[in-house]
């Protein structure tokens, strides 16, 4: 099971030196034995990994074919491409998000879990994603946030609550279209002094009004049962109108004029505004498009049209999108590479997260259970409490633990590739990309820019390096 | 209260009540509930939508299933399997992904524990120089490697006429070659507790070397074998950016691949990514909680991969 | 007042494991009363108990006149030493000793009085930048010790320090400990499962095996009047002879032997004890004696122990070291009668 089960850190020990006597006794005879089994693994590693280390060097400094010499045009290059920083502040964010956030979530799952009965169970669950591949897990969430909330998961909750807080009207302007209730009037209607819809002309008992509209969806229509409009006929005492959607398909430039192929608006909620704005009386269009104020009494009135009709609703939110987490509007190209944080790299984070938590869950769990029991007792009866013991006694004594954690997620992440070819959209890939993305799509796509690759290569490499150097020191001491 | 009276009256059991400040455990187990629903979700959600027919992607979530189960249906899978072993598709790509994880996972597993043994037991100077170039090695990016790799196939193929380049042999070696550190680091941890004794007493018994490996030290590696084993296996599974330097434009690829290329193109066609999806995750998802025990050994080793 | 009473503590894991069976004991103020018995006999529990490491099944457990049970380990004003030592590994000596200081939230200044004070008494301060592993054994012991004195507790509970140290610091430490308590003069409660150590080092001694409590008393009495074979057989090194008897007109006749029985003791059978220093090579005229085939000689310079076979039985026989005896030797012996024990064959207790 995924209970602990430690490697004690005693064991990672590099081999002894062999003495004086052990190299001799056995002759040379011993030693080709020996060497015959390092052979294989020896030629391969050469062969495959050390030689063309060298060999990435040699080709950043040369051009795209490899073939001509270029010195360091190559980095030039990369340090001047406005695209490339993108790349680099990308890779930024990573590294100072994530290594932090996986290490902090699997700090907070592995205490939980100690507490809990069926922590085997709990701990597998969270675990199990990191035998997903990278690719599955992106073509996952890519589903859970789609912009569509009859799709996504995301878009759907946050749809139901902004629903039931702020239920949208029968007739929703598209904000995503930049949509205002002002575009809506076509005739006889216009914002007033409210900044709702207003009739244009003052009406008293016995008139009748015509409100046009336009850029109303036929969905919406079909949907309401909306029928062809009917001119209102006016009736004593009361006032009478209609409100239409003033676009006739057959003669689409006529407008303020009811066609007969144009069709009422029903279930449209209005109120009729007294001289001195108070309210005095509601209605709503029937089928048709016609309403009745009755028994309005003296003086003049307007007809408004209630602004909660065109409440819009959720339409999701582009978690895939470029949109930036930070306030970068003013700026120029350049200092926006460098500050925007495009949303999809929160959603790319969290799908990583998914995976790899359990890892973080399961080393530092590791690390808990080890810890010496006795040492805890002691500060309980120092009289610590449980925070303080937490803060002061167990985190410093899990610390080495939580820095593998956070190297090697600092490692993985500095590669980061597969999540973001597969997540972000095409739309999103220019804003989304990392190091090994560029690398990949300059020297493996299109014509192929091998120079340009190798040296993107070689400056990742010299990104480990400080991870390599403290992984040996760790070993080492 | 004298003895006397302490001897007469027995205590009541009493439940030591402890006021820290921690929460009520219900409310811990709800949070916990929580969380783990929240993990299972995603997975559970791609299974449901593989399970729908295309038609009802667009109309309504997944979640509306539990309202009307009758919706699931197996087709999705039944398609794309009744279309045998066309080239690019999904039982294609499933075998080159056996083709290209099985073999990788069994030489990485045989060179590790030959290397490991030469370097935990044998007698030759620099052995420890290796051991820490072995652990450098673990952290080097593969994108180094990438297009000098590409470079030695196309020579070897100028030299032989066989250019691995674009075939799954090609993927292989390079597989092992990044497999290895690893491997030879976690298999040298384990030969390393294994008692010097042992082996001494085989050889006064007078076993060579080659005895010693097979005999020896490698059934009683076998713990940490499994392990590497597994461990490569998921690795290579999963594995996008290798397969796509050198198969990408084959006519056979892994499903990695089959999936990467209907995301890009078509990402609309989510009834073939969600079947495809399941079936790359399903064979890893077996592998692991057959061999659990090991797998999460291997993890808990160095944790540097 | 810090005298600490155990009043029908029963300390139960499960329906058919209790580990400490209705302990009753009062320990007074200022005293060093050691807890001893063999491994699993539930000294520890107790111990742990009592400071509130673990629940208390049943029963009570007071210091002075303050019920404790339901009260945090934080909040009873106790302090142990674990035979681990159980040094916060991340801090220095300094900051280990002054821990549980912060804790009460005691200024810096008043801490570092008292830490430096600490550290003087237990020769310290040469160590206070240090961290535990790079201290020896017995210097983490006394960092231990000082993360215990610098509370200035009202009790300190001390779990088998000795344990963990060589035979030749043992023996110094012991004495500084029994030093230590005369200094401070406060409760010590000492766990241990080695009878030399409970016999030199308590003023009074409680004997445990298997949960239930054996017998209270200072060495003295404990050594003199065993309440039962296993207190006999316990304390005491080379261990008392136990002998089958039967016993006949106030006569135990042993197999190889007999003696009259200072007093009647009501039962017809049993066990007779007698210790080693009781049969000497002194045999008086009309006195109980013995004749032993001598297996096995033992010279320790100051003493000579001769293990052989009186009748059907073994025996341990203390003599004088100048006498020339051999194995194989058969030896008269003499038994003295002023310390002679006898145990019911049933309940084990002492009837003499």
């Amino acid at each position: 099971m995924i209970e602990a089960e430690v490697q004690p850190k005693g064991a990672v020990t590099p081999p002894a030196k062999s003495s004086r006597a052990e190299r001799s006794g056995g002759g040379w005879r011993s030693h080709l034995g020996s060497l015959a089994f390092l052979a294989p693994g020896a030629v391969w590693l050469l062969a495959i990994t050390i030689y063309p280390l060298v060999a990435t060097v040699r080709n950043s400094l040369y051009d795209a074919s490899a073939t001509n010499f270029v010195g360091l045009d190559n980095y030039k290059a990369i340090f001047t491409t406005a695209t490339i920083l993108t790349t680099f502040r990308n890779n930024v964010i990573w590294v100072v998000v994530f290594p932090f956030l996986v290490t902090f979530v699997g700090l907070v799952y592995a205490v939980l879990s100690e507490r809990i009965r069926w922590s085997t169970a709990f701990k597998t669950i969270i675990f199990v994603p990191i035998v997903f591949s990278a690719t599955a897990s992106a073509l996952i969430w890519r589903s859970i946030f789609d912009l569509d909330p009859h799709v996504g998961v995301v878009n759907a909750a946050i749809q139901t609550a902004s629903d039931w807080f702020n239920p949208p009207g029968l007739y929703p302007i598209d904000t995503s279209t930049g949509q205002t209730v002002a575009h809506l009037a076509s005739s006889g209607v216009a914002i007033g002094t409210g900044g709702n819809l207003q009739s244009t002309t003052s009406v008293s008992a016995g008139d009748t009004v015509e409100l046009g509209l336009i850029g109303i969806s036929p969905t919406t229509l079909s949907t309401l049962g909306a029928q062809s409009a009917i001119e209102p006929s006016s009736s004593q005492k009361d006032i009478t109108g209609l409100v239409w959607r003033d676009f006739s398909p057959a003669n689409p430039s006529v407008r303020g004029v009811v066609q007969p192929d144009e069709v009422g608006l029903p279930s449209l909620q209005l109120s009729l505004l007294a001289a001195d704005g108070s309210t005095a009386g509601t209605a709503t269009t029937d089928a048709h498009g016609d309403f009745r104020f009755s028994n309005v009494g003296s003086g003049t009135f307007r007809v408004e049209i209630a602004p909660h009709n065109f409440q819009a609703g959720f339409t999701g939110t582009f978690w895939l999108g470029t949109q930036s987490l930070t306030p970068t509007s003013g700026l120029n190209r350049t200092e926006q590479a460098l500050f925007n944080v495009p949303l999809v790299d929160l959603a790319m984070i969290v799908a990583y997260l998914w995976i790899w938590a359990g890892f973080a869950m399961v080393v530092i769990g590791a690390g808990l259970a080890a810890l010496d029991r006795d040492v805890l007792e002691a500060a309980r009866i120092d009289g610590a409490g449980e925070w303080a013991t937490f803060r002061r006694i167990t985190m410093p004594m899990l610390s080495p633990v939580l820095i593998v954690v956070l190297v090697t997620m600092l490692i993985n992440v500095l590669k980061i590739f597969d999540i973001i070819i597969n997540m972000a959209p095409g739309s999103s890939q220019e804003e989304a990309q990392t190091l090994a993305v560029v690398m990949y799509n300059s020297g493996f796509t299109g014509l192929g820019n091998w120079g340009l690759a190798s040296a993107i290569a070689v400056i990742l490499f010299i990104l480990v390096v400080p991870a390599m150097v403290s992984n040996l020191s760790r070993i080492r001491g | 209260m004298s003895a006397v009276q302490a001897a007469a009256q027995p205590v009541a059991a009493r439940r030591r009540s402890r006021f820290r400040i921690r929460p009520a455990k219900w409310l811990l187990n709800i949070v916990v509930i929580l969380v783990a629903a929240f993990w299972l979700m995603p997975t559970i959600g791609l299974a449901i939508i593989s399970l729908r027919p295309e038609s009802l992607f667009q109309q309504s979530g997944w979640w509306t299933v539990l309202s009307a189960p009758s919706q699931l249906t197996l087709q999705n899978y039944q398609t794309l399997f009744s279309q045998g072993l066309i080239s690019g598709g999904l039982l294609d790509s499933l075998l080159t992904s056996a083709e290209i994880t099985v073999p990788s996972t069994l030489l990485v597993t045989i060179i590790s524990s030959l290397t490991a043994y030469s370097i935990a037991f044998g007698r030759w100077r620099g052995r420890t120089l290796c051991f820490f170039i072995i652990i450098g090695l673990m952290v080097v990016p593969v994108q180094v490697a990438l297009i000098p790799v590409v470079q030695l196939y196309r020579a070897f193929g100028s030299l032989t006429g066989f250019n691995p380049f674009g075939t799954v042999l090609g993927v292989i070696i390079f597989h092992v070659a990044f497999g290895l550190p690893f491997g030879i680091f976690l298999m040298n941890n384990f030969y390393g507790g294994l008692p010097r004794e042992l082996l001494e007493a085989a050889r006064i018994d007078g076993a060579g070397e080659w005895r010693l490996f097979s005999r020896i030290v490698l059934p009683l590696g076998l713990p940490a074998a499994a392990s590497l084993a597994i461990f490569q296996f998921i690795w290579v599974w999963n594995d996008l950016l290798v397969a796509l330097v050198f198969l990408g434009a084959s006519k056979h690829f892994p499903l990695t691949i089959f999936l990467f290329d209907q995301i890009r193109t078509l990402a609309a066609n989510y009834w073939i990514i969600s079947t495809g999806g399941m079936v790359s995750i399903l064979v890893p998802l077996i592998v692991f909680f057959s061999f659990q025990r090991y797998f999460v050994r291997g993890v808990l080793a160095g944790a540097v991969k | 007042m810090a005298s600490v009473t155990f009043d029908h503590v029963v300390k139960r894991y499960t329906a058919d494991i209790t580990v400490v069976k209705d302990f009753n004991v009062e320990i007074k103020d200022k005293e060093f009363m050691v807890l001893v018995g063999p491994s699993g006999c539930g000294k520890s529990t107790a111990l742990r108990m009592l400071a509130g490491l673990e629940e208390i099944t049943e029963g009570e457990i007071r210091i002075g006149d303050r019920v404790i049970n339901d009260i945090a380990a934080k909040d009873r004003d106790i302090a142990m030493v674990f035979q681990s030592y159980a040094l916060y590994p991340h801090m220095s000596v300094f900051d280990n000793m002054a821990f549980p200081l912060q804790m009460q939230g005691m200024k810096k200044p008043d801490i570092e009085k008292r830490v430096r004070n600490a550290s003087q008494i237990l020769g310290l301060e040469n160590f206070l930048e240090r961290k535990p592993r790079a201290l020896s054994g017995g210097q983490r012991q006394r960092v231990a010790l000082g993360r215990a004195i610098v509370r200035s507790p009202k009790v300190f509970l001390l779990d088998e320090p000795l344990s963990n140290l060589d035979a030749k610091l043992r023996g110094q430490t012991r004495i500084q400990l029994q030093k230590l308590h005369r200094d401070l003069q406060t409760t010590f409660i000492y766990v241990t499962h080695d009878q030399v150590e409970a016999m030199t080092m308590g003023d009074r001694i409680a004997i445990m095996n298997g949960g239930i409590l054996q017998q209270v008393g200072t060495p003295g009495e404990i050594y003199d009047h065993p309440a039962n074979l296993f207190v006999a057989s316990f304390i005491g090194s080379p261990t008392m002879n136990f002998v089958p008897a039967t016993v006949q007109d106030g006569t135990a006749k042993a197999s190889g032997f007999e003696v009259k029985l200072p007093k009647p003791v009501g039962a017809a059978k049993g066990t007779l004890g007698f210790r080693p220093e009781a049969v000497t090579d002194r045999v008086s005229d009309g006195g109980p004696s013995m004749e032993m085939n001598v297996d096995v000689v033992e010279r320790l310079g100051s003493d000579q122990f001769l293990y052989g076979q009186v009748g059907g039985d073994q025996v341990t026989a203390r003599v004088d070291p100048r006498l020339s005896v051999h194995s194989g030797d058969k030896v008269r012996l003499g038994l003295e009668t002023h310390a002679l024990h006898f145990f019911d064959s049933e309940s084990e207790l002492a009837l003499l």
